[in-house]
C-alpha cells in the first residue's frame, strides 16, 4: 500500500467523525428526551420537593403554615440513636447479603453451566422464585418461620429437637430470617445474569489456561473472574443498592415493622414510620437526604473499586 | 472481541461441554453435584408448595399442620373454596387486568424509553455525558419511598388521583434500567454498528435494524424486571388509588386484613393468583427468557 | 422552582370550615360521593346504601356513590387523600383519626344539623369518642367493647371467682393467681392476648392502653397532649413491668399466630374486643362468659371507639345536608342492628341497642353495655388529638417492646419524650378554628 493510496481515506475519515459528532449530538438529543422528561418530573422534582421538605416543619395532614426550620430535622435525626440503629441495620444487612448473595448466585451459575442432564430444569427451578413478587414471598415465609412452622419442624428434626427459634420475634434472627427470604427469592436473576456471562467466556482461554497446566481453581480464578467481571460490577453494584433500600421484607415481616427491638428497622423503614406512620413529613424526608448522601458516598467508593471494563 | 453469532456461540458452548464430559471426569463428583442441586431445588421449591398446599386446607388448618409433611398436602382437602372466597371478596377478575394494564403500560413504554436513553449513553457522542451517566448512577439510589409524597401532592394538583396515569407515568424512565441497557450496550461488538454507519444508516436506523435485535437479552431481562417491580407495587397504589376501578392486585389484599380472624386460606389463595400467571409466562416463555438473558446478558 | 411552588400551594391548602351554619335544610345536589372500608361489613355497607338510595334517598333527589376502600390500607389512604385535599363529602373512618382531621379542617362539626333527639339517643361513648374540643365531628353506626372472654369450666376448675361485672373487676393479684392455678392444671400458656396482631399496630393501643388508666394514670395529659410525666409515670411503669413479668412467666401466650390457641382451649382466657364474639360462641358455646379486664389499681378501664361518619369539608361546601341525610339514615335503629348483626359489634343508639337481646340485662354481652355506658370513666376513649398518630405508634412499639423483655422505665421514657417532641414540633397543636 502506498502513502498516496492511504491518504485521502484518512481525510474522509476525520470528516465523518465531525459530521458524526454533530449527528451524533443531534440523535442523543431525541433518545434522551423522553426518559429525561420523565426522569426530571418524577424523580428529580420530587426529589428537590422532598429536600425542601426536610428543612421545613411540613407535616402530612396540619392547618399549620409550612415553615423554614434550617437544619434542625437534620440536626435530631444524626442526634437520634434511633436512625443509627437503622443505618446500622442496613449496613449490617447488605454487609451479609451483597457478597453471600453474589456468591451464591455464581455458584448456581457454575452450577448449571455444567454439562449434565436437567441442568435446564434446575435453571428454571432456581429461577422461579424471582417471580414471586416480595408482599407473597413475605407472606408465606412467615408462615413458615412460625415458631411452630415448617421451618422449626425440619430443624428439630435435624437437630434433634435442640434448635428451633422463634425466628421473626428473636432479636438475634429476625435479621437472619429477612436474609434467607432477600436471598431466596433475589438470588435466581443474578444468576442468570452471571451464567449469561459465564456462558461468553471464550472456551479458547480455558484451553489455553489448562495447556499451561491450570487446575480447576486456578481456571476459575484467572480465566473466569476476569472473563466476567463486567456481569460481577452490574451485579454488586445494583444489589448493593437495592439492600440498602431494604424495606419491604422488615415491613411486613416481624410482628411489628423494624422489629424486634428494632432489630430489623433499616433506613427506609424509619423513614416511612416517620414520613407516613407520624406524618412528619419534615423530619421523614431528612432522613431520605441523609440515606442518599451515604449510598451516593459508598456507591462512588465502590465504583473507584469497581468499575466496568468499556468496550466502546 | 470478536462477532459471536448465535451458531458460533452454540458451537463453542458444545465444545465446551465436551471437554467438561472427558474422560476422566469422576462419577462421584456428578453425583455430589446432583445431591447438590436437588438439595438447593427443594430450598427453592418448598415454599410454594407450601402456599399452593395451604391455599386449598380450611383457613384454620393452614398452621395446624404445618410441621408434619401434611404441610406440603391439601389436607383436609377445602376444594376451591378459598379462591370462590377470595375471587368475590377482592374482585379478583377487575383487579387482575387492573394489574395488567398498569404493569404491561410500564414495561412497553419503559422498554423504548430507557434502551434508548441506554444507547445515546452507550454510544452516542455528546457533551455532557460522563455527567449524565454519573447522574442515572445517583438517581438509582433515591428510593420511592422519598418521593411518594411530593408526587402525590403533585397528582392531586393536576387532578390525576385514582387513574391509571398516576400509576404508571411515574415508572416508565427508570434509572436502573437504564444503567442495565447501557452496561449492556456497551458489550455488543461495536463493529456491527460502524457497518452500519458506513453503510449510510443514520443512528435511529442503526438503533432499531441492527442494536435492538442484538440486545433482545437486554429487552427481556428489564420486561422481566419491571414486570416483577410494578407488579408488586404496593405502597404507591395504596396511597392514589381508592375504588376497584383502578386498584391493582396487590392493593387488593387489604381486603383480607381486616378485622380478625385473619382467614389464612383466602390469603394463600389470593398470594397463589398474584403469583401463578407470573410463574406460568415465565415457565412457558422460560427458554427464551432464561436463555434469551443467559445466551448473552449483561457480558463479561 | 415552578413545580415546588405547586407542592407547597398544594399542601398549604386548607380552608377550615367554621362548622356553624352548614345544614339549613335544603338539599341542592342530588348525588354526594362517600367511602368506607372495605372489611366485614362491607356487604352490610352496600345494602345500606342501596337502600337509602331507593328510599329516603329517592323521596329527596339524591343519590349515595359509595367507594369502599381496603381496610388494610384504609387509615393511610384517608390521610393520603386528606394531604392531597382529594377526600369525598361523607367519610367513614377508624375513631382515632378525628382529631387529627377535625383539627386540619378537613372535617366539620355536625352540631348544626344533628337534632337534639337523634343526639339524646347516641351511646354516651359514641357522642364522646366523635368530639373534638367539645364540638361533635362524627357518629359512628356502632362502638366497640373489649373485655376477657373465658371457658367457665377451666376457672371453674381452679376455684376462681367469677366477676359479674364492671366494678366487681379481679385485681392484679387475684388474675395473677388465677393464671398461675391455670397454668399449673396444665394450660402451659394460659392468657391469649392476640399477639398476632401486631403489625395492626392498634390493637397495641387499642387493647393495652386501658392498662395504664386502670393503673390511675393516662397515655398523655389530655389538656397539654404531652406525655412526660404520664405515660412513664410510676403507675405505667408498675403495671406494665407486672403485666411483662406474666409474659415472662408464660402466663401470656407471646407465640400465638392465629386463634387457635382460644379455640381449642388451650388459652382458655382470651383478652381482646367484641368481634371474636361470634367465632368464640360457634367453638366454645356455652361454656363461655365475657369477663372485665383486670384492675390495675383504680378500677377496670377498656377501650371504646369505632368506625364512624362525618362530613368532609368539601361535603360541607357541597351540600351538608344532603350528607347529614344519608349519616342520620346510617344511625336509624335499621341501619345499625343490620350492620351490627353482620360484625357483632355494640349498636351505636340507645334504642337500637334495646332491640338486641345480647346486650340487654343479663345478656352475653351486657358488660359492654355497662362499659360503655360508664364512658369515659370505664370504657376510656384513645386520646383524641391530633398527634394521635405519634401517640399511637409510640405506645404499641413501647408496649411490644416490652413484651419482648425490653427495659419498661426506659422504654417509656424513651416514648413519652418522642410524642412531646412531636407536640412541640407542631406548636402543640394549638386550636386553629
Amino acid at each position: 500500500m502506498t502513502v498516496a493510496e492511504a491518504a485521502p481515506p484518512k481525510r474522509r475519515v476525520r470528516r465523518r467523525r465531525i459530521s458524526r459528532l454533530k449527528s451524533d449530538a443531534r440523535f442523543a438529543w431525541l433518545f434522551l428526551t423522553p426518559g429525561a422528561v420523565l426522569l426530571l418530573l418524577f424523580v428529580i422534582v420530587p426529589f428537590a420537593a422532598a429536600i425542601w421538605f426536610s428543612v421545613t416543619n411540613q407535616r402530612l395532614i396540619s392547618p399549620l403554615p409550612t415553615r423554614f426550620v434550617g437544619l434542625d430535622n437534620y440536626r435530631e435525626q444524626l442526634g437520634d440513636s434511633l436512625f443509627w440503629t437503622s443505618m446500622w441495620n442496613n449496613f449490617r444487612f447488605a454487609g451479609f447479603v451483597v457478597p453471600v448473595q453474589t456468591g451464591f448466585a455464581l455458584a448456581l451459575a457454575v452450577m448449571v453451566d455444567q454439562n449434565v442432564r436437567g441442568r435446564v430444569l434446575f435453571r428454571t427451578i432456581f429461577f422461579t422464585p424471582v417471580t414471586v413478587v416480595m408482599a407473597a414471598a413475605a407472606t408465606i415465609w412467615v408462615l413458615l418461620f412460625n415458631v411452630n412452622g415448617l421451618v422449626n419442624g425440619l430443624l428439630e428434626l435435624i437437630t434433634l429437637g435442640s434448635f428451633s427459634p422463634d425466628w421473626l420475634n428473636s432479636t438475634t434472627w429476625a435479621m437472619v430470617a429477612i436474609v434467607v427470604v432477600s436471598i431466596w427469592q433475589g438470588v435466581g436473576f443474578q444468576m442468570v445474569i452471571l451464567l449469561a456471562a459465564l456462558q461468553d467466556v471464550p472456551v479458547e482461554r480455558y484451553e489455553a489456561a489448562a495447556i499451561d497446566g491450570a487446575g480447576t481453581w486456578q481456571q476459575f480464578r484467572h480465566v473466569t473472574l476476569p472473563g466476567i467481571r463486567n456481569a460481577l460490577v452490574f451485579v454488586l453494584t445494583v444489589t448493593t443498592i437495592l439492600a440498602m433500600r431494604l424495606f419491604d421484607q422488615p415491613t411486613l415481616m416481624p410482628r411489628s415493622p423494624g422489629g424486634p427491638l428494632d432489630t430489623t428497622r433499616t433506613a427506609m423503614v424509619h423513614m416511612v414510620d416517620l414520613g407516613f406512620g407520624r406524618q412528619a413529613i419534615g423530619r421523614g424526608s431528612a432522613v431520605a437526604v441523609i440515606f442518599f448522601l451515604i449510598v451516593l458516598v459508598l456507591t462512588v467508593i465502590q465504583r473507584f473499586f469497581l468499575r466496568e471494563e468499556i468496550n466502546a | 472481541m470478536a462477532v459471536t453469532t448465535a451458531t458460533a456461540r452454540k458451537v463453542e458452548r458444545r465444545r465446551r461441554h465436551e471437554r467438561a464430559a472427558r474422560p476422566g471426569e469422576s462419577t462421584t463428583k456428578r453425583w455430589i453435584l446432583y445431591a447438590i442441586m436437588i438439595a438447593l431445588a427443594a430450598f427453592f421449591l418448598f415454599p410454594l408448595v407450601y402456599m399452593l398446599a395451604s391455599s386449598l386446607k380450611p383457613d384454620n388448618q393452614v398452621l395446624a399442620n404445618s410441621q408434619s409433611p401434611e404441610a406440603f398436602l391439601p389436607t383436609p382437602f377445602a376444594g376451591l373454596e378459598n379462591y370462590g372466597d377470595a375471587i368475590d371478596r377482592a374482585q379478583v377478575p377487575r383487579v387482575f387486568l387492573n394489574s395488567v394494564i398498569i404493569s404491561g403500560l410500564i414495561v412497553g413504554l419503559g422498554l423504548i424509553v430507557n434502551s434508548l436513553f441506554g444507547y445515546a449513553l452507550a454510544r452516542l457522542q455528546f457533551t455532557g455525558r460522563n455527567i449524565l451517566r454519573a447522574t442515572i448512577v445517583a438517581l438509582i439510589i433515591i428510593p420511592f419511598e422519598a418521593l411518594a409524597v411530593p408526587l402525590l401532592f403533585m397528582g392531586a394538583e393536576v387532578g390525576w388521583l385514582d387513574t391509571y396515569q398516576i400509576q404508571i407515568l411515574p415508572f416508565i424512565a427508570n434509572p436502573l434500567y437504564i444503567f442495565l441497557f447501557y452496561t449492556f450496550f456497551l458489550s455488543i461488538p461495536v463493529s456491527l454498528e460502524e457497518a452500519a454507519r458506513i453503510d449510510g444508516a443514520g443512528p435511529l436506523q442503526i438503533f432499531t435494524r441492527v442494536v435492538m435485535p442484538l440486545a433482545k437479552p437486554a429487552y427481556a431481562t428489564v420486561a422481566i424486571l419491571g414486570f416483577l417491580f410494578s407488579w408488586g407495587q404496593f405502597l404507591w397504589p395504596s396511597m392514589v388509588t381508592r375504588g376497584i376501578e383502578v386498584r391493582p392486585l396487590p392493593v387488593g389484599v387489604g381486603v383480607f386484613k381486616t378485622t380478625p380472624p385473619v382467614s389464612w386460606g383466602d390469603i394463600m389463595a389470593y398470594t397463589v393468583l398474584m403469583t401463578v400467571p407470573l410463574l406460568v409466562i415465565f415457565v412457558v416463555f422460560q427458554r427464551q427468557f432464561v436463555q434469551g438473558v443467559a445466551s448473552s446478558g449483561v457480558k463479561g | 422552582m415552578a413545580a415546588l411552588a405547586v407542592v407547597a400551594a398544594a399542601c398549604g391548602d386548607d380552608d377550615a370550615e367554621a362548622g356553624a351554619d352548614i345544614c339549613d335544610g335544603e338539599i341542592t345536589v342530588d348525588t354526594i360521593d362517600a367511602w368506607a372500608h372495605e372489611g366485614a361489613e362491607a356487604d352490610a355497607y352496600e345494602d345500606m346504601v342501596d337502600d337509602f338510595n331507593a328510599t329516603v334517598g329517592a323521596d329527596l333527589g339524591l343519590t349515595v356513590n359509595l367507594t369502599l376502600v381496603p381496610e388494610g390500607q384504609y387509615t393511610d389512604q384517608v390521610n393520603a387523600a386528606a394531604a392531597a385535599g382529594d377526600l369525598p363529602a361523607l367519610l367513614d373512618f377508624d375513631g382515632p383519626v378525628l382529631a387529627n382531621l377535625a383539627w386540619a379542617g378537613n372535617i366539620v362539626s355536625v352540631e348544626d344539623c344533628i337534632s337534639g333527639e337523634v343526639r339524646d339517643n347516641l351511646l354516651p361513648s359514641i357522642v364522646e369518642g366523635g368530639s373534638y374540643e367539645g364540638d361533635l365531628y362524627s357518629v359512628g353506626t356502632f362502638d366497640s367493647g373489649l373485655g376477657l372472654w373465658a371457658y367457665r369450666s377451666a376457672l371453674e376448675g381452679v376455684n376462681a371467682r367469677i366477676p359479674t361485672g364492671a366494678d366487681d373487676a379481679w385485681s392484679t393479684e387475684e388474675f395473677e393467681q388465677i393464671l398461675r392455678d391455670l397454668q399449673d392444671a396444665g394450660f402451659e400458656r394460659p392468657l391469649d392476648i392476640k399477639i398476632q396482631y401486631g403489625t395492626q399496630g392498634e390493637w397495641m393501643t387499642y387493647g393495652f392502653s386501658p392498662i395504664t388508666q386502670s393503673a390511675g394514670s393516662d397515655l398523655i395529659d389530655r389538656e397539654t397532649l404531652k406525655a412526660e410525666g404520664v405515660l412513664n409515670s410510676p403507675e405505667v411503669v408498675e403495671a406494665l413491668t407486672l403485666f411483662q413479668s406474666w409474659a415472662e412467666d408464660d402466663l401470656i401466650d407471646t407465640e400465638s399466630v392465629d386463634d387457635s390457641n382460644f379455640l381449642s382451649g388451650a388459652s382458655p382466657l382470651s383478652w381482646v374486643g367484641h368481634w371474636m364474639y361470634n367465632a368464640y360462641l360457634d367453638e366454645v358455646g356455652d361454656d363461655l362468659i365475657l369477663l372485665p379486664l383486670p384492675d390495675f389499681g383504680e378500677g377496670t378501664r377498656t377501650g371504646m371507639g369505632s368506625w364512624a361518619w362525618a362530613i368532609t369539608s368539601a361535603g360541607a361546601d357541597l351540600d351538608a345536608d344532603a350528607a347529614w341525610a344519608f349519616i342520620e339514615y346510617a344511625i336509624s335503629d335499621d341501619s345499625i342492628l343490620k350492620i351490627t348483626e353482620v360484625n357483632g359489634a355494640v349498636p351505636a343508639t340507645k334504642t337500637a341497642l334495646a332491640k338486641n337481646p345480647n346486650f340487654a340485662e343479663g345478656g352475653p354481652l351486657e358488660l359492654f353495655v355497662e362499659q360503655l355506658d360508664g364512658a369515659p370513666d370505664i370504657a376510656v376513649p384513645r386520646p383524641i388529638t391530633p398527634g394521635y398518630p405519634t401517640v399511637t405508634s409510640e405506645f404499641w412499639t413501647a408496649m411490644d417492646k416490652i413484651l419482648l423483655g425490653d427495659d419498661v422505665q426506659a422504654t417509656l421514657d424513651a416514648a413519652a419524650k418522642a410524642i412531646d417532641a412531636d407536640v412541640d414540633a407542631n406548636e402543640g397543636y394549638p386550636s386553629v378554628s
